[in-house]
C-alpha cells in the first residue's frame, strides 16, 4: 500500500527500492548476508558496510519484471567503489542478458551518489566505464529509467553515466552536476562558485532548474506516490532519442553559450567583466609547458602522413584519418587551445565543446562505415589535465557533453569499432571517462610524470577530510588510490605499457614502434569482440580486481534463484 | 578506526537473520544472525578510538536482558550508547519476528 505524501527522499536506499518495487515481489542480491565489504576502506582505517552502499533488487514493477539498483547516499556519500560498482555493473549485465534472451528486464536506478568514491579511485573510474557500457547497449532494449530523489544528489562520474539515461526524473532536492561546487571552489577560486551559497547551488543545480532546462525529464513532488507514477508514466512511454545523441542540437546549443552570450551569473555585471579579465590574465603562448604539449605531439607524430587534413572544427580537438598496415584509423586527441571561447578549458579540460565534438567525429566514422565490412579503428590519444572546472560548464550540463562522447565511443565498439587508447599524458576523472576510459585496448607509456585518477590530491583531500600526507601514505596499500601509471597499470586495464628515451619527443623510430603496438592492438580488440571485457582477464586482474570478478560470478547466480 | 570482539553468555536461539541501520554519521550497522557457539558473539569495527569499556557495558547489559545466542557484526560511524541500544533492539525485534 502506497501512503499519500510520505517522503520518497527520506527513505534509505533499501527502503527506496523495496517502496517502488510491487508489495511481496522484491528480492535483494547481494544484501547484506552476503558480507561483501570493502577491504580498500578498512585498509585506511574506515568502517565498511556490508552491502558496500549499493542495493541491488529484483522484482516487478506494475507488473513488469524490473531491477532497481540504489545507491545508499548516507554510506560516504554513495560514492562508487571496487564492490559497488561491481554490484551494479554486474546487475546490468544480467539485465542485458535478460533482454537479449527476449526477456525484458527494466532498470530503474536511484541515484544519491557522489560519483567514485575518492578512497577507491580508480577502481571506480573503471567500475562507472564498465556500467557506462552496459547501459548504452541495455538501452537499446528497454528504457532506463532513472531517479534522484535527492540528500546527495548525482554528482561526478554518475552525472555523466545519469545523461545516458533514457530518463531523468528529480525531485527539488535532488541535483545533478559533474563538479560539485566545492570541487569547483577548490579548483577555480570562490568568485567562481562559492560553495557556501546553498541557494545559488540549488537554483543552478537543483532538479527544478534542470527540468526547466531539459537536462533532466521530469520532476516529481517527493511523494511516494508521486514517484512511483512518474516511473509508471516513464515505463510506458517506451524508448525515446537520447540526449546524448542530439549532437547537432547541443553543439548548436553550447555555441549560443559561449561567454559573450552566457547567462550572466547572477545577473551582476560585474561578474562578467571579472570572467574577461581572467582570460586575459593567461597570454596565448603562455601555455608552452601546460597538460596537452604532450598529446598534441604525440597526435601530430603519429598523424605525419595522414590521409585526412585536420576534421575536429574547435582548436582543442584534433582529429585526422591515418593508414596503419591496410586500416584505416581516425586518431582524436584533446589538447590545449589558448584562443577557445570557453576560458575553462584553455589547458587542454574536457568542456562542454569537446565532449560534444569527439561524439561527432566519432559518430561521422561509424556512419561512414556503417555499409563497410571493415570498420576504422579509433585512436583515442590521452593527455587530459581533467574535465573543465567552471560555473558556464555546470550550468550548462558538462556531464551531458561527456555523456555524448563516452556513447560515441561505446556505440562505435558496439558497431564493430576498435578503440585504442593511448595515454602519453595525464589521464584525469572525467576528461578520461569522456576519453578513453571506453577503449578495448589501452597502451601507456611508461613515465613517472604521468598521473591517472579520479581527481586532483588537493580536492580528493579536501572531499575526504584527510592530509595529502595521509592519502600517500593510503596510497601505499591500496594501489587503486595511487596517481601513477604504474599503480594504475597494476589493475588490469593497460594491455602494453612502452617506455621510449623521450617522451616528449618521439624519434621516428619510437611513433613506429607506437604504431606496431597499435596495430597489435587493433587485433586484440577485435579479437575480443571490441569490449571492455578484457580488463578482467589481463594478467593483474586476478590479483587486483579479484572482487570485481567475485561480485560478478556471484550476482549471475543470486539473479537465477528464484 | 578500531575493531573489538566481546563474548557474553547466553540461553536461547532467535529464528531468522536481521539487518538495521546503515554507516553513516551518528549511525550503525547491525548484523543479528543465530551464532553456532551457543553463545553471544559481538564483532565491533569502530571508526572511534578508545571505547571498549563503553562497548562493553552496552552490550553487557543487552545481553543480560536479551541472553540470545546471536553473533553480532557492527559497523560503527560514531554512534553514542543511546542509538547503538536502539538499533540492537530493533535487530532482536526483526530477529525474532515470527513470519
Amino acid at each position: 500500500m502506497v501512503r499519500i505524501h510520505a517522503s520518497f527522499t527520506e527513505l534509505s536506499a533499501r527502503e527506496r527500492a523495496e517502496n517502488l518495487l510491487d508489495t511481496g515481489s522484491a528480492r535483494e542480491l547481494l544484501g547484506p548476508f552476503s558480507h561483501l565489504k570493502s577491504p580498500h576502506l578498512l585498509k585506511q582505517g574506515i568502517v565498511p558496510q556490508n552491502d558496500d552502499g549499493m542495493i541491488v533488487m529484483k522484482g516487478r514493477f506494475e507488473g513488469r519484471d524490473t531491477v532497481v539498483i540504489a545507491m545508499e547516499g548516507k554510506f560516504q556519500g554513495g560514492g562508487i567503489g571496487e564492490i559497488s560498482g561491481a554490484k551494479f555493473a554486474a546487475a546490468l549485465q544480467e539485465v542485458l542478458n535478460d533482454n537479449q534472451a527476449g526477456h525484458p528486464v527494466f532498470p530503474v536506478i536511484i541515484m544519491d551518489t557522489g560519483g567514485v568514491r575518492l578512497q577507491e579511485a580508480n577502481y571506480g573510474l573503471l567500475a562507472i566505464a564498465e556500467i557506462q557500457d552496459l547501459l548504452v547497449s541495455i538501452r537499446e532494449y528497454v528504457p532506463v529509467i532513472g531517479l534522484i530523489p535527492g540528500k546527495v544528489g548525482c554528482f561526478g562520474g554518475m552525472s555523466m553515466t545519469c545523461s545516458l539515461f533514457s530518463y531523468i526524473i528529480m525531485t527539488k532536492e535532488g541535483r545533478l552536476t559533474l563538479n560539485g561546487p566545492e570541487v569547483i571552489e577548490q579548483e577555480a577560486g570562490i568568485e567562481e562558485w562559492d560553495s557556501s551559497d546553498k541557494a545559488f547551488t540549488y537554483r543552478t543545480i537543483g532538479g527544478e532548474h534542470r527540468v526547466a532546462q531539459g537536462l533532466a525529464d521530469v520532476l516529481t513532488e517527493d511523494s511516494r506516490e508521486a514517484v512511483h507514477q512518474a516511473v509508471k508514466n516513464c515505463m510506458e512511454k517506451g524508448i525515446p532519442v537520447h540526449r546524448s545523441t542530439m549532437v547537432e542540437e547541443y553543439r548548436a546549443k553550447i555555441d549560443k553559450a559561449a561567454p559573450g552570450n552566457a547567462v550572466s551569473k547572477k545577473a551582476v555585471p560585474a561578474n562578467a567583466a571579472s570572467e574577461n579579465t581572467r582570460s586575459e590574465n593567461v597570454a596565448p603562448g603562455s601555455e608552452k609547458n601546460s597538460a596537452g604539449l604532450r598529446g598534441r605531439v604525440w597526435f601530430e607524430a603519429l598523424t605525419e602522413d595522414a590521409i585526412t587534413g585536420n576534421l575536429g572544427s574547435i582548436g582543442s580537438v584534433l582529429c585526422r584519418d591515418i593508414i596503419l598496415g591496410n586500416r584505416t584509423c581516425r586518431v582524436l586527441a584533446v589538447t590545449a587551445d589558448p584562443h577557445t571561447i570557453f576560458p575553462r578549458t584553455r589547458k587542454g579540460e574536457v568542456g562542454l565543446q569537446q565532449g560534444w565534438e569527439l561524439a561527432r567525429l566519432i559518430r561521422q566514422a561509424v556512419e561512414e562505415d556503417n555499409d563497410s565490412p571493415e570498420k576504422r579503428a579509433l585512436i583515442a590519444v590521452v593527455d587530459v589535465p581533467s574535465q573543465a572546472y567552471g560555473y558556464l560548464e555546470e550550468y550548462h550540463g558538462i556531464f551531458l557533453s561527456c555523456a555524448a562522447s563516452v556513447n560515441a565511443y561505446a556505440m562505435a565498439r558496439h558497431a564493430g569499432h576498435p578503440v585504442i587508447t593511448v595515454i602519453v599524458g595525464n589521464a584525469i576523472s572525467g576528461a578520461f571517462l569522456a576519453h578513453g576510459l571506453q577503449g578495448s585496448h589501452m597502451i601507456a607509456l611508461d613515465d613517472e610524470t604521468i598521473t591517472v585518477h579520479a581527481m586532483s590530491k588537493k580536492s580528493a583531500a579536501r572531499i575526504t577530510k584527510r592530509s595529502i600526507e595521509d592519502m600517500d601514505k593510503a596510497a601505499d596499500s591500496v594501489a587503486a588510490i595511487a596517481y601513477d601509471i604504474h599503480s594504475f597499470n597494476c589493475l588490469g586495464a593497460v594491455n602494453t605499457l612502452l617506455k621510449f628515451p623521450d617522451h616528449d619527443h618521439p624519434s621516428e623510430d619510437d611513433v613506429r614502434v607506437m604504431k606496431e603496438k597499435i596495430a597489435e592492438g587493433i587485433r586484440e580488440s577485435e579479437a575480443n569482440g571490441n569490449t571492455l571485457d578484457y580488463r578482467l582477464k589481463t594478467p593483474n586482474a586476478p590479483k587486483y580486481r579479484a572482487l570485481s570478478i567475485q561480485v560478478r560470478r556471484q550476482m549471475a547466480e543470486a539473479w537465477r534463484e528464484k | 578506526m578500531e575493531c573489538l570482539t566481546f563474548t557474553y553468555p547466553a540461553e536461547k536461539e532467535v529464528s531468522k537473520s536481521s539487518h538495521v541501520g546503515v554507516v553513516g554519521s551518528g549511525n550503525l550497522e547491525v548484523l543479528m544472525e543465530p551464532s553456532v557457539s551457543g553463545q553471544a558473539e559481538a564483532e565491533v569495527t569502530t571508526s572511534l578510538d578508545g571505547n571498549r569499556e563503553i562497548w562493553n557495558c552496552v552490550l553487557e547489559r543487552f545481553f543480560q536482558e536479551n541472553p540470545v545466542a546471536v553473533h553480532l557484526e557492527i559497523n560503527d560511524f560514531g554512534a553514542t550508547p543511546g542509538v547503538v541500544r536502539l538499533r540492537l533492539l530493533q535487530a532482536l525485534e526483526l530477529a525474532e519476528e515470527v513470519e
